[in-house]
C-alpha cells in the first residue's frame, strides 16, 4: 500500500509539474551569439529579416555597423556579438546578416546575431533568476536563464541594454555623482580618470547582494548603498572588493538595518519614535505593520502608541510571510531584561513578563505575504522598516503605490534607517527615525 | 490570515484525520497561495462567518474520496455516489467544526455554513483577491488539501 501511495505522489508531483511547465505565459525568439543560445522578449521584437549592405557612419562605436533603410524607416544597426565582446565571423561583402529589428520604446534598432532560432513559449515562472557570475555578458543585460527543449536559454534584457538615457536618469546621474564627490576621494579619483571600474563593481556588489540575500538596491536605498560602498571600498583591497559569499554579503549589509531590530525597542529609541509620531486628533488609529518578522517591533510600537495617544483606540495590523516567526509573535513572553519603557506594560504571567491584555487586543498578528492582495481599512500610519529593500524593485514601485492608496490623507509612513521614499513623498521625520507623507 | 487561527485548523485536521483513516497521517509545509487554485476532482467547501469572513476548502483526488469513503464506512466503495458525497462532506464538516470549537475556546466567535460539495473534472476555484493558507496532508489514501482562506470582517 505504501508503496502505490508513494507512486500515486510521484505522479501527481510530475503531473503538477508537468501543469505549471505547460503554462506558456512568455514567448521569446531564440538565437545564437558565439554557439550559446539566448532568447529575446517577443514583444519587444518587431521583427527578423536577412539585411547586408549596411551604410557605414564614421566615428560610431565599434559595435554599430552602420544604418540601415528598413521601408523607408532608417534604422541603426548593431552587431551583438561586438557589443559583448563575443567573436564575431566577418562575412563577405555581399553576405546576408541575420537581423533582429526591435522596438524599444518609440525608438527601433536592429540587431546583428548569428543565427535566429524560432520562437519559444515558456512560463514566466520557469525563468530563472541570473546568477551573477556569469561568463561572457554582464549579467545586468541578463533577465534570467530558462531551460526549454533540453536547451538553456539567456534571456537578454534589451531594454536595458539599448533604452536611451532619459533626461531625468541623467539628471539623477548627475546629482548622485556630485554627492559622491562628497562621499569619498576615492570615487572622485576615479570619476576624474575616466575610469568605470568603480561603477561595474558597484553594480556586481549590488547584484550579488540581490543573489545572496535578496537585498534589492533601488532608489529606496540608493545614498545608504553608494556609501556603504565607498566605505566598502576604502576597507578593502581592490581585487576584494567583491562579495563572494553569503557572510560578505550580511557583513556589507551590518549597517544596513534600521536600530533595535529584533529586539523590543530601547528606551532611548523608543523616546525618539514617540517623538516623531504625528499628532492624531481620531478616535480610533489604524495601523499597518507588514513584514514585523518575530513582532518585537510591533509590541514596541503598541507601547509607544498607547502612551503617546492614551484616548485613542489603536489597532495594529501585523504580518510576515515566515511562519516561524510570526507563529512566536503572539505570544511572547520576557525574562528581567525589559527596558524600563515598557514597564507599565507588562504584567507577570506563568511564563514571565508578557504584554497586557489592552495591548495585545491591540495588535493582530497575521500570516500573510504582503506581494498578495492586501485588505486592510483605511490607514493612519504605516511601519515598514527594512521590508520594501528585501522586494524585488517592481513590486517595491507597486507596494509603495498600495501604501499610497491605503493611507489617509494625513498618514505618515516610517521606513528602515537606510530607506528613503522618492518622488510623491515629504519626509517629516527625524535623523533617527525616517518617515514620509504623501505630498 | 491571523496567526492565532492557524493552528486550529492544522490540529483538528490531522486528529480527525487520523482518528478517521486509523492510520498515519503526515502533515505537509504550510503556505500562502493568492492566485486560482485547481482542483484535484473533489471538493468540498464549508463556509465561515462571525467575527471574521470565509471558507473552507478541502481537495482531493477521486481515488483518494472513495477510499478515505471506503475506510470511514467499512465497506469497500467504488463508484463516487452519494453515500461517497455524504461520507466526504461528512469529513469536512468534522475537521472544520472541530477548528471552530478550538477557536471558540481562544475567544473568537465563528459559524458555520453547511458544507457544500463539488465534484467534477478540470474545475479551478478563482478568487484571486483572497489569500489562501494551505495546509497539505498526506494520507494513506492519497494527499488532501486543506485551503483555508478567513480574514476579519472590516
Amino acid at each position: 500500500m505504501a508503496a502505490q501511495t508513494a507512486e500515486q505522489q510521484a505522479n501527481a508531483d510530475t503531473a503538477e509539474a508537468a501543469k505549471r511547465a505547460g503554462k506558456v505565459d512568455f514567448k521569446m525568439v531564440t538565437f545564437s551569439l558565439a554557439g550559446k543560445e539566448y532568447g529575446i522578449d517577443i514583444m519587444s521584437v518587431k521583427e527578423i529579416a536577412k539585411a547586408g549592405r549596411f551604410t557605414y557612419v564614421p566615428n560610431a562605436a565599434t559595435y554599430v555597423r552602420g544604418v540601415y533603410n528598413l521601408r523607408g524607416e532608417i534604422i541603426s544597426v548593431i552587431d551583438l556579438r561586438i557589443f559583448f565582446h563575443l567573436p564575431a565571423e566577418r562575412k563577405a561583402e555581399e553576405a546576408l546578416e541575420s537581423l533582429i529589428i526591435l522596438r524599444i520604446d518609440e525608438h527601433v534598432f536592429g540587431v546583428i546575431v548569428d543565427a535566429i532560432d524560432k520562437v519559444v513559449g515558456i512560463s514566466s515562472s520557469n525563468i530563472q533568476p541570473p546568477h551573477p557570475i556569469f561568463g561572457d555578458i554582464n549579467v545586468k543585460y541578463i533577465k534570467g536563464i530558462v531551460e526549454n527543449g533540453g536547451k538553456l536559454y539567456i534571456i537578454l534584457d534589451v531594454e536595458k541594454i539599448f533604452a536611451p538615457e532619459r533626461e531625468e536618469d541623467i539628471e539623477a546621474k548627475a546629482k548622485s555623482a556630485s554627492l559622491l564627490q562628497k562621499e569619498g576621494e576615492l570615487i572622485e579619483r576615479d570619476r576624474r580618470t575616466g575610469d568605470r571600474g568603480a561603477d561595474v563593481a558597484l553594480d556586481f556588489v549590488r547584484e550579488t547582494l540581490a543573489a545572496f540575500r535578496g537585498f534589492h538596491g533601488s532608489e529606496l536605498t540608493d545614498a545608504w548603498f553608494r556609501s556603504r560602498f565607498a566605505e566598502w571600498k576604502a576597507s578593502r583591497k581592490a581585487q576584494d572588493l567583491q562579495l563572494k559569499e553569503a557572510s560578505e554579503a550580511d557583513e556589507f549589509l551590518g549597517s544596513f538595518w534600521s536600530p533595535e531590530t529584533g529586539r523590543l525597542w530601547d528606551d532611548d529609541y523608543a523616546a525618539a519614535f514617540e517623538a516623531a509620531l504625528p499628532p492624531i486628533e481620531a478616535r480610533s488609529i489604524n495601523v499597518w505593520n507588514p513584514g514585523c518578522g518575530k513582532g518585537y517591533e510591533t509590541w514596541s510600537v503598541a507601547c509607544i502608541m498607547r502612551k503617546r495617544y492614551p484616548e485613542a483606540r489603536i489597532r495594529i495590523w501585523a504580518n510576515d510571510s515566515d511562519l516561524l516567526a510570526i507563529s512566536m509573535a503572539p505570544n511572547m513572553v520576557f525574562g528581567e531584561n525589559v527596558p524600563p519603557y515598557y514597564g507599565d506594560f507588562l504584567g507577570r504571567g506563568r511564563n514571565g513578563l508578557a504584554f497586557i491584555q489592552s495591548i495585545r487586543d491591540s495588535i493582530f498578528f497575521e500570516f500573510h505575504d504582503i506581494l498578495n492582495a492586501n485588505t486592510l481599512p483605511p490607514l493612519d500610519l504605516i511601519l515598514c522598516r527594512d521590508v520594501l529593500s528585501f522586494i524585488p524593485p517592481i513590486d517595491q514601485k507597486r507596494l509603495i503605490g498600495d501604501f499610497s492608496d491605503k493611507l489617509k490623507p494625513n498618514g505618515v509612513i516610517f521606513t528602515g534607517a537606510n530607506e528613503r521614499l522618492g518622488e510623491g513623498w515629504a519626509h517629516v521625520g527625524t535623523e533617527a527615525v525616517p518617515a514620509f507623507r504623501k505630498v | 490570515m491571523r496567526v492565532e487561527y492557524i493552528n486550529p485548523f492544522v490540529e483538528a485536521a490531522f486528529n480527525v484525520l487520523r482518528e478517521v483513516l486509523q492510520s498515519d497521517v503526515r502533515r505537509g509545509e504550510l503556505y500562502l497561495k493568492s492566485t486560482s487554485t485547481p482542483v484535484m476532482g473533489v471538493a468540498a467547501i464549508v463556509g465561515l462567518a462571525g467575527d471574521v469572513e470565509g471558507r473552507v476548502l478541502f481537495d482531493m483526488d477521486r481515488p483518494t474520496a472513495l477510499q478515505i469513503a471506503s475506510t470511514m464506512n467499512g465497506e469497500e466503495l467504488a463508484t463516487l455516489d452519494d453515500l461517497v458525497k455524504a461520507t466526504i462532506t461528512e469529513l469536512a464538516n468534522m475537521i472544520t467544526a472541530q477548528a471552530v470549537t478550538k477557536l471558540h475556546d481562544l475567544g473568537f466567535r465563528f459559524d458555520l455554513t453547511p458544507p457544500a460539495i463539488f465534484t467534477g473534472d478540470n474545475m479551478e476555484v478563482s478568487n484571486s483577491d483572497v489569500e489562501a493558507l494551505i495546509v497539505p496532508m498526506e494520507t494513506v489514501h492519497g494527499k488532501i488539501e486543506i485551503n483555508v482562506a478567513i480574514r476579519e470582517r472590516a
